[in-house]
């Protein structure tokens, strides 16, 4: 029985090419959007799979006066993780990890640079579970001045040489450590969160018992710290004693500026959209997005099994002979069911097969596009495959369903008198489904449109600096002056200017005093410590007052707008020229006063509202960024230029450059990525859409082939046929519009509340989307009609 | 065998209600060879499907081997027809994708018969009609003709009690319809298979044992 279903089937598949690879195709884009989907939601769930323990990173809110908005915040302190393993039985363990600069290490005169090396407990290798190939897991990290390397590192510094118990230092910081090899370690995998080249035993620059040492106190967040908790520990009971924890320590009145909260090790990933400060976090994903794409794959996959019903149903006319035969020779309805059901799964199962073949040969594609390493190895576990076979099955089935019952419920007596009742009513069925189709596709069209228009209006809006033709460069520190006056001896560089902070990233907030004209007033604010010519360099306008002098070195401060209004709070009707001339200050002995007021400058990403900002004009010591405004028509010269002069100077150090505005493109990369998938989605989605619609055209001018004879021999011209054939298509798409714009409308509102710099939803675009829609679906259906409108009437009435 | 009492049968059309079947009383007795005869329109093919349960009526009474069809659920009344009927068309009504063999086939599929005794019983008939060697063609590569011999062959093959044929030879040639009527007439003497035809044609109607004649729905006296 089962075989003859399954020869019935493939010969019917076969006899109806067209409709075949209408659905077929569709199914397979569709299935194949899905496996990509979910491999890629595979990928990203299993961020950090590799580590077994119960780990959770402890995070912070910060809400002090001055600021903004509340933030949350991966760093800590460094006696929290010591502390909270005291007080809390459920933290088993816990290791802290703090990165400051790229690392130059050399051995024998040989230098190498490494991207990260993080400054660590001895604990690390016992928290996580990366794998060490050489030393002890226990001791490796226990001593100062102890280096772990990676085996890639490790290769480049001592190519085949034994780097156990060696030696080697760094040459590019302050000061030059020693540090002994201690260990090897495998490469860190690259689905990580945490990324690195090496480990430093964090001990080698603090030690918690010199009560001389800043760092080793309560107060400054500057490290990561991850617990490992006991097994089925209360998290949230946990976070319920943190208050009293931080008392304990820091003073009642702390509660009112730091919250702690613990995020499990498999969140930091995924979950973490909302933490900044978060500098070790490789690719960081918002869960959300995975959540758009499911949804956004469910919908494409619906439009393709939509196809199935409305083609199936459309073309029953063909089968309902068959039906109507089997029934009055003793086919109980549920048999043919059966049949039917049948072959819509195995439909499903060649669509899904040719799904593979796709995904295997689209995926570097893919993975190229999403900067992903998604794989399909997957298919190998019999886990997954059962599902994947289980999933295929469950889409026949919802494809399937409605035209097996529809197609079993014919009356033998009626179908075999060549009576079928297809009827207004069942194109009616048919129509809601198309409408439902294109809908969804035109949605696509506008969040598509909208997508890539808020990334492009990130990128473009005036940031309130100028960010072109900067190159960036990190290092100098004492230099610094040195390499300005050289620089900016050339004509190829307009201006040098040094900062502790590069522009686009998140910067350090401290606490600052005020004293206007009332008492003394305590905030805290993000600052960057800057050279006396920076507003000018970056043409950042002043508001009020005036703009640094070199003179006023270390007694200079220029606040921008949002903390100007900060300040001035009690008084509001003051005006920004009030506050020049007021001491403002972090340390008593500095005496020094805000000079002027900046107009407010996104130095963020456009996610974020711009935050107090208070500008320090401070010199000594020299600058971590460094900012090259060059001659942009002669960027190439330029650059060497700079490396050669940088090389002259800073001999050790090692030169990497970046322009800003790539920095400034780098902040919107997941943004980036996610528009590029939804895009891709957006034009998949109306492909098999339009793939249904051409199916269903050609099965309408079928149909209606006696119809058109009729009309032609009547006088009816071609253009007349081919309009009174899309017209009733096209109204379905208009339809699909009607309801499709006020769902993106609001939809896409509430997207947009994401970020804090955002478009205006225009009504063109919606116009637009769906003028596109129209033309397509005219486009699929005009082909069939057009056919149709040439026959020649006279070969189809003679038929009759 | 059958047995139909005032059986009527209507439509509703526009507030006029139009007989299908007016008042019919008729019995049928197992080895019969009935046909109906009557001009178009007057309710031939609609009671040949009453007859075969294909189809339903408004009033009256009708037993099938002695069950009263009006009271069979569903399920019944299709096991019933499985077990006992048989149905040949005037357009043969074969499925196009399948081949002879498998056509005839299919009934047997829809009871659950094992693969090794469906191959015999295939077998069996193929050979009584000659087809063995065309088993593997498809319909539209035979005449009508064979293609009306597959249709009785198919309808053969479950071993029905009763076989009903709507216009059997409406669209073969004089020679082929002859050879049809001849294999009903061996089929009701040699086996007691119960025929009940509808034909258009006094010629085929005469190789029946009794004639029935409709006229607008209503029996008329011979």
């Amino acid at each position: 029985m089962f075989k003859n279903y399954l020869k019935l089937a493939i010969r019917n598949l076969w006899k109806n090419k067209a409709f075949s690879a209408i659905n077929i195709i569709g199914l397979s884009l569709g299935l194949a959007v899905c496996i990509t989907i979910l491999l890629f939601v595979q990928y990203e769930r299993n961020f950090d799979g590799m580590h077994k323990k119960n780990i959770y990173r402890l995070d912070e809110v910060q809400s002090w006066e001055g600021m903004v908005q509340p933030q949350k915040v991966a760093l800590s302190m460094y006696p929290m993780g010591p502390s909270l393993k005291n007080d809390f039985p459920e933290v088993k363990n816990y290791v802290r990890i703090f990165d400051f600069e790229k690392a130059g290490l050399e051995y024998k005169n040989k230098h190498v640079y490494l991207e990260k090396v993080f400054w660590t407990d001895s604990s690390f290798f016992n928290v996580f579970d990366y794998k060490l190939v050489k030393g002890n897991s226990r001791q490796v990290l226990t001593q100062p001045n102890s280096v772990v390397l990676t085996e890639e590192s490790a290769e480049k510094l001592f190519g085949q040489e034994d780097p156990m118990g060696k030696s080697v230092s760094t040459y590019n910081m302050r000061d030059t450590i020693h540090f002994t090899v201690t260990g090897i370690m495998e490469n860190v995998p690259e689905n990580s969160h945490l990324q690195f080249n090496g480990l430093y035993s964090l001990s080698s620059i603090v030690n918690p018992n010199d009560t001389t040492d800043g760092g080793n106190r309560w107060g400054g967040n500057w490290l990561v710290t991850y617990l490992e908790l006991a097994d089925n520990s209360n998290t949230k009971n946990m976070e319920t004693r943190f208050p009293k924890f931080l008392q304990k320590y820091m003073g009642p009145e702390i509660i009112k500026g730091y919250q702690l909260f613990l995020q499990p090790l498999n969140k930091v990933h995924n979950g973490s959209s909302d933490i900044t400060h978060d500098y070790h976090n490789f690719r960081k994903f918002d869960e959300s997005y995975t959540n758009i794409f499911f949804i956004i794959a469910f919908i494409v996959l619906i439009i393709a099994c939509v196809n199935f019903i409305n083609l199936s149903t459309a073309r029953a006319a063909r089968r309902s002979k068959e039906v109507g035969v089997r029934k009055s020779i003793g086919a109980h309805r549920f048999q043919l069911v059966f049949q039917f059901l049948g072959e819509s799964i195995l439909l499903a199962f060649i669509a899904m097969v040719i799904a593979i073949v796709l995904v295997f040969l689209f995926l570097p594609f893919v993975n190229n596009l999403s900067e992903h390493q998604l794989s399909l190895s997957f298919i190998r576990q019999p886990v997954l495959l059962l599902q994947l076979i289980l999933g295929t099955t469950v889409v026949g089935i919802i494809s399937g369903i409605y035209p097996a019952f529809y197609l079993s419920s014919f009356k033998p007596v009626k179908v075999l008198k060549g009576i079928i009742s297809t009827g207004k009513n069942k194109s009616f069925g048919r129509n809601v489904l198309v409408i439902g189709q294109f809908a969804s596709a035109t949605f696509l069209i506008i969040s598509t449109v909208f997508v890539v228009k808020q990334l492009s209006f990130m990128r473009n809006k005036d940031a309130g600096f100028n960010k072109e033709q900067i190159v960036m460069t990190t290092g100098a520190y004492k230099r610094y002056a040195e390499l300005k006056i050289a620089l900016e001896a050339n004509t190829l560089v307009k201006g040098v200017t040094g900062s502790s902070q590069r522009m686009g990233n998140n910067f350090h907030q401290t606490g600052f005093n005020y004293k206007g004209a009332g008492p003394v007033k305590n905030l805290a604010s993000s600052h960057v410590y800057v050279d006396s010519d920076f507003l000018s360099l970056y043409k950042i306008q002043l508001v009020a007052g005036k703009d640094f002098t070199k003179e006023g070195n270390g007694k200079e401060y220029i606040v921008n707008e949002s903390l100007a209004k900060e300040l001035l709070k009690e008084t509001p009707k003051a005006s920004f020229e009030s506050l020049i001339g007021q001491r403002f200050w972090t340390n008593e002995d500095s005496m020094s006063t805000i000079v002027g007021v900046a107009k407010d400058f996104n130095f963020n990403s456009l996610h974020n509202k711009i935050e107090t900002l208070a500008l320090i004009n401070q010199k000594d010591g020299g600058f971590h960024d460094i900012s090259v405004k060059i001659d942009g028509a002669r960027a190439k010269e330029a650059i060497d230029f700079i490396s050669a002069t940088y090389k002259s100077i800073c001999v050790s150090a090692p030169y990497e450059y970046q322009f800003l505005d790539e920095h400034f493109e780098n902040l919107y990369k997941s943004d980036a990525k996610v528009s590029k998938v939804v895009s891709l989605l957006a034009v998949i989605a109306i492909i098999i859409a339009c793939l249904g619609l051409l199916g269903l055209a050609s099965y309408s001018a079928e149909t209606r082939v006696k119809e058109i004879g009729i009309r032609k021999v009547l006088g009816a011209s071609v253009s007349n046929i081919v309009s009174l054939l899309s017209k009733d298509f096209l109204k379905l798409v208009l339809i699909a519009n009607i309801i499709a714009w006020p769902l993106a409308w609001f939809l896409l509102g509430r997207w947009l509340e994401n970020y804090a710099f955002r478009i205006d939803i225009s009504i063109w675009v919606f116009a637009i989307a769906g003028f596109v829609s129209l033309l397509i679906a005219l486009l699929a259906v005009s082909s069939q009609t057009f056919k149709a409108a040439v026959t020649n009437p006279v070969k189809n009435l003679r038929t009759e | 065998m059958i047995e139909l009492k005032n059986i009527f049968k209507w439509v509703n059309q526009g507030g006029n209600r139009i007989f299908l079947l007016k008042d019919i009383d008729l019995t049928i007795n197992e080895g019969e060879f009935v046909s109906i005869m009557g001009p178009s329109g007057s309710g031939k093919s609609t009671l040949l499907n009453l007859i075969g349960m294909l189809d339903g009526f408004d009033e009256g009474e009708y037993n099938f081997m002695g069950q009263s069809v009006k009271n069979l659920k569903e399920k019944q009344r299709s096991e019933i027809y499985k077990q006992n009927v048989g149905f040949v068309f005037q357009a043969y009504h074969l499925i196009d994708e399948l081949t002879v063999y498998e056509n005839i086939e299919t009934p047997l599929l829809y009871k659950d018969f094992k693969s090794s005794e469906r191959k015999a019983m295939v077998s069996d008939i193929l050979d009584r009609f000659n087809f063995v060697g065309k088993k593997d063609l498809f319909p539209n590569q035979l005449s009508g003709g064979q293609q009306q011999l597959v249709g009785i062959a198919r309808a053969l093959i479950s071993r029905p009690k009763l076989i009903l044929a709507d216009e059997p030879t409406g669209n073969l040639n004089s020679k082929q319809g002859e050879e049809i009527m001849e294999l009903f007439t061996k089929l009701n003497a040699d086996e007691g298979v119960t025929i009940v035809q509808v034909t258009h044609s006094e010629k085929n109607a005469a190789y029946g044992s009794r004639v029935i004649h409709l006229l607008d729905g209503r029996m008329e006296n011979k």
